[in-house]
């Protein structure tokens, strides 16, 4: 072959190669499958009061706003409560001491890289700032409310906060690496922390994910160090590693969800206990069958209620009662169960400016509309 | 108010009459340069001519230029010219790192993008002087090429487009969109500044009859193997060129095709490239395996070099191309943004001068009369030499009117470049830019309203107390998320700007603008956020409710509270007072998209206000 052809067939093979390898390289890769994360869409009752909180307007961005909504004891209708002077782009992380009282937390957004914290104690009409925290967690139990006001908090940095109020500041109280280095932690090989809370005697409680299979991450700060609180789950789930879902106050209980192997074969189990951790009543195992949990709400005497990536929700009414499957969740772009302070079941679905609540009607069982709101978002006041 | 995105508009008049302020004065100091050149030129040559009354005029050798090299020069003369026109468009200034540079990188690699987007930042810094640039630069090549024919000063008018080429081709074009999905030739690859760098280097090629010999035989092939190349691209199976529709939505070359059927441009020939969006959407095949065909077989023709089957192809293949701009590229240069013609004009040139260096001949010497005298050959004269005054004299006295339009349009390039290289030399964004964002400052001369209160440390500080200091005072939400960092980050940087001889003369201070997060805490947590810990003369007040809105009502600020989620919606509002405490100055600040260059802008502006005030006190 003559030089000259060589040549040209060399810059032939070339602009090949360029052409085809820039598309080659471009193509777009199957992204990893992201571990899924509860959404922080979520209910909570008190004696006085339901409060639920979930994202409103845009899909995704600088028009998504989380919003507040309360239902008195008493009441019928929900209102729009939502803490203002603050964008909640970032979303609301709730808890309650009980009563009228609620605190509220803001994840961090767009240029405000910490969390304002706010409160109420007459039911969402006045609001009062508790000091920023460095940035909470993204979890539904990142806040938790204590006794005299105290709040705990977790941040994003794996580290649990505790506020007195009337105190400046937040303390550390612990980390996830602290945590795990103790006998406590030891035990489960602590990995994260994932709720707080507080016992009804006033002390933290933490939660988290352990990988020694069979170990509930569950700790309770008593008499200046941690303690195993975890229930010990039956049978099969007893070999699988856990994570703890939630960990949420309800009256003078706690209830915690956990989740108990990964994939198709993971299970949930809802578990109270009144004695800050030292014996638990569990429900039966709730089979996921490959779906995940998205949204929870919990009542005041114990029920909860959970909505999965596959469409079903189920609801359970306390220790030993069995798992029900709800009726065909509404429409909406966002929903959340809640349990309202008189009873019975509401679904609070969101798309756009709408908020539609659906109410449980048990015969037959089925979802009817009970309120529709249009909620006054300023689109662009975030942009 | 926040929520209002005021993010900078290519069309904004601010920017626009500054635009064409610039071009104005430097199209009157262009029209001087060449003015001035040829009055000097035509006054030496005339003393010249006088003073050497008995030389007889000297004949040389000259070698006709060949008719591809110079097709090419005219060609893309022209081109660079109109391309030149173009930048001068009023929305380009602003317009064209945000809204071309930027998209074209878009669908590239990340590296791409970062080095691409580098540039747009640098351009969006001093958009006037980078705009006026691109407008003189470009035409300054294009009279260039244009004018110098033969010789050095031609081969380097050669260089210069391609060297100006191979910017605009990495910076302006994203590498002509190599690197990014769907390249095809059909639409503009490999880039039409890629084109203009490859013509520019084949004019800059000496002239040599080795080099011309190589050119003559190697130039066609060249663009065939190329052809070829693209064919094969076109022709590609799953690239999504063969289908009209793909599940319902336009296949690649339709989608390409609707696009630029909606951008700004009359309505015949959006009409005609719609109609066309519509055959390929109905025979998405037919009109792929066309082009698929015409690109390879011109690619066949051009590599076997035989000049009857070549002309044919030229023929056919310009035919091609210009049916393609109208089609497909939709001319290029419509929209406000458009910044050339796109690639098939600049590729039919180069495929003509292609056949033309095949077919034609080299043409005998002609023995060429220079009206006056050559100087002694410049080889035996040392550089120092040429430089003396006289020589120089001598020299300007024997140059063309071509070499002297030649260095007339060297100056037009120096006239853009160096206006630029000096604004880049500043790291300060030009205040041009917070001024159409935000206004001019508003010039005040009135006491400035007291206030008493704490700062993030919880001392009290009051207007009394910063008396003998000019004061930069804001209002600043510490719970914002949109603005207020952003304007914390100007302040920050106009104080940086200021320098630390000034700080002890200057308080920067902000008032806590939300009365509902009012605690020291929180203006802390503001202050970690915005680093601003370690600003000495920083001070970030707060009160009570009460107290913070009386001052708010003093200074006219507002602060309202929106419903559903929102932050406060306030004023972006920023006061200059002067060391006896009246207020010299009211900057509107709304920062809009608060890019590094509206930052930077924000700040010079900022800091050039306050530099007034301590100048006059």
């Amino acid at each position: 072959m003559r030089t000259e052809r060589k040549a040209a067939l060399a810059v032939f093979v070339a602009v090949l190669i360029t052409g085809c390898g820039s598309r080659v390289a471009t193509q777009p890769q199957p992204p990893a499958a992201p571990r899924p994360a509860l959404s922080l869409s979520t209910a909570l009752a008190t004696s006085a009061a339901a409060w639920a909180t979930i994202p409103m307007g845009a899909p995704a961005g600088a028009n998504l706003f989380w919003e507040l909504f309360r239902i008195p004891a008493g009441g019928s209708r929900w209102a729009l409560v939502t803490p203002p002077d603050v964008a909640t782009n970032g979303a609301l992380v709730l808890a309650t001491q009980g009563g009228q009282s609620l605190a509220a937390g803001v994840r961090p957004s767009l240029h405000l890289i910490f969390s304002p914290v706010t409160g109420t104690s007459d039911g969402g009409q006045a609001w009062t700032s508790r000091p920023p925290h460095r940035g909470l967690a993204n979890s539904p139990d990142a806040l938790a409310a204590g006794p005299a006001g105290r709040l705990m908090a977790l941040g994003s940095n794996g580290e649990a906060d505790v506020n007195s109020r009337g105190g400046a500041g937040w303390a550390k109280l612990t980390s996830a690496r602290a945590l795990a280095t103790t006998a406590a932690g030891r035990a489960c090989r602590l990995t994260a922390l994932s709720a707080a809370s507080y016992t009804p005697a006033g002390d933290p409680l933490l939660g988290g994910s352990c990988v020694r299979p069979g170990v509930t991450g569950i700790f309770a700060y008593r008499d200046g160090s941690w303690h195993q609180a975890g229930p010990a789950l039956p049978g099969a789930l007893a070999g699988r590693p856990q994570q703890v879902l939630r960990l949420s106050s309800a009256g003078t209980s706690n209830l915690a969800l956990l989740q108990a192997g990964q994939g198709p074969g993971a299970s949930l189990v809802a578990a109270w206990t009144t004695d800050g951790g030292k014996h638990w009543a569990q429900s039966p195992p709730l089979a996921l069958n490959g779906a995940h949990p998205v949204s929870t709400a919990f009542s005041r005497s114990g029920s909860a209620a959970v909505t999965l990536s596959n469409g079903h929700a189920e609801t359970t009414t306390g220790p030993t009662a069995r798992w029900r499957a709800l009726p065909a969740l509404p429409a909406g772009r966002s929903l959340t169960l809640a349990f309202p302070p008189t009873g019975g079941l509401d679904a609070l679905a969101g798309d756009g400016s709408e908020l539609t609540v659906w109410r449980l009607r048990s015969h037959p069982v089925s979802w009817v509309k009970a309120q529709a709101m249009k909620v006054p978002i300023q689109y662009g006041s975030s942009s | 108010m926040p929520g209002m995105n005021s993010g900078l508009n290519p069309n904004d008049p601010t920017v626009v009459a500054a635009f064409k302020s610039a071009l104005i004065h430097q199209g009157i100091i262009a029209l001087l340069i060449f003015g001035l050149l040829s009055l000097a030129w035509v006054s030496i040559r005339e003393w010249s001519l006088g003073t050497r009354s008995g030389a007889g005029r000297q004949a040389r050798q000259a070698e006709p230029e060949p008719q591809w090299r110079q097709l090419l020069r005219i060609g893309f003369g022209i081109l660079w010219i109109f391309d030149g026109v173009l930048q001068a468009q009023p929305a380009m200034a602003v317009g064209l790192p945000s809204q071309v540079i930027e998209p074209t990188a878009a669908s590239s690699p990340a590296w791409v993008q970062h080095l691409v987007n580098w540039a747009g930042t640098t351009w969006s810094y001093h958009p006037i002087q980078a705009g006026a640039a691109a407008v003189w630069i470009q035409a300054g090549i294009g009279i260039w090429l244009l004018v110098a024919a033969r010789g050095p000063l031609s081969r380097l008018a050669g260089l210069a487009s391609a060297g100006w080429g191979l910017i605009v081709w990495v910076f302006g074009e994203s590498f002509g969109g190599i690197f990014a999905p769907g390249l095809t030739w059909l639409f503009g690859a490999p880039g039409a500044a890629a084109v203009y760098c490859v013509a520019g280097i084949l004019v800059a090629l000496p002239e040599r009859p080795g080099v011309s010999a190589r050119l003559r035989r190697w130039m066609l092939p060249a663009i065939g193997l190329f052809l070829l190349g693209m064919a094969v691209l076109q022709a590609w199976p799953g690239r999504g060129f063969w289908q009209g529709t793909f599940h319902g939505q336009p296949g690649t070359l339709a989608g390409m095709v609707q696009s630029m059927a909606v951008t700004s441009q009359p309505s015949a020939l959006s009409a005609l490239v719609s109609s066309f969006g519509s055959l390929v959407r109905a025979h998405g095949l037919a009109v792929n395996l066309v082009a698929v065909l015409v690109m390879a077989l011109a690619g066949i023709i051009f590599l076997t070099r035989r000049p009857q089957l070549a002309r044919s192809a030229v023929i056919v293949l310009t035919a091609f191309c210009l049916a393609d701009w109208v089609l497909v590229e939709d001319l290029g240069f419509f929209g406000g943004l458009g910044t050339d013609p796109n690639s098939m004009i600049p590729m039919a040139l180069l495929v003509i001068a292609g056949y033309l260096a095949l077919t034609q001949a080299p043409a005998p010497a002609e023995v060429q009369a220079d009206p006056v005298a050559a100087p002694a050959p410049a080889s035996l004269a040392s550089w120092r030499d040429r430089l003396r005054p006289a020589a120089l004299r001598q020299s300007a006295a024997a140059s063309s009117a071509r070499t002297m339009a030649s260095v007339g349009a060297i100056g037009l390039i120096v006239l853009g470049a160096v206006p630029m290289v000096a604004a880049q030399a500043s790291p300060q964004a030009s205040t041009i830019l917070a001024q159409s964002i935000a206004g001019s400052t508003a010039p005040l001369d009135a006491p400035a309203p007291p206030f008493s209160l704490t700062d993030q440390h919880g001392r009290p500080v009051s207007l009394a107390s910063l008396r003998g200091r000019a004061v930069l005072l804001t209002f600043l939400d510490p719970v914002c998320v949109t603005d207020c960092p952003l304007e914390a980050q100007e302040v920050r940087q106009a104080g940086a700007l200021l320098g630390a001889q000034a700080a002890r003369h200057v308080a920067l201070v902000a008032i806590n603008l939300n009365p509902s997060y009012n605690s020291t805490g929180y203006l802390q947590a503001f202050d970690r956020q915005e680093r601003l810990t370690q600003v000495p003369n920083w001070h970030y007040l707060t009160g009570s409710p009460e107290q913070l809105r009386q001052v708010y009502k003093r200074y006219g600020v507002a602060s309202q509270t929106l419903p559903a989620g929102s932050m406060l919606g306030h004023s972006d509002v920023a006061f200059v007072l002067d060391p006896a405490g009246r207020m010299r100055t009211e900057l509107d600040f709304d920062p809009g998209p608060g890019t590094a260059a509206t930052k930077s802008s924000f700040a010079a502006e900022l800091a050039s206000a306050v530099s007034k005030v301590l100048k006059q006190s």
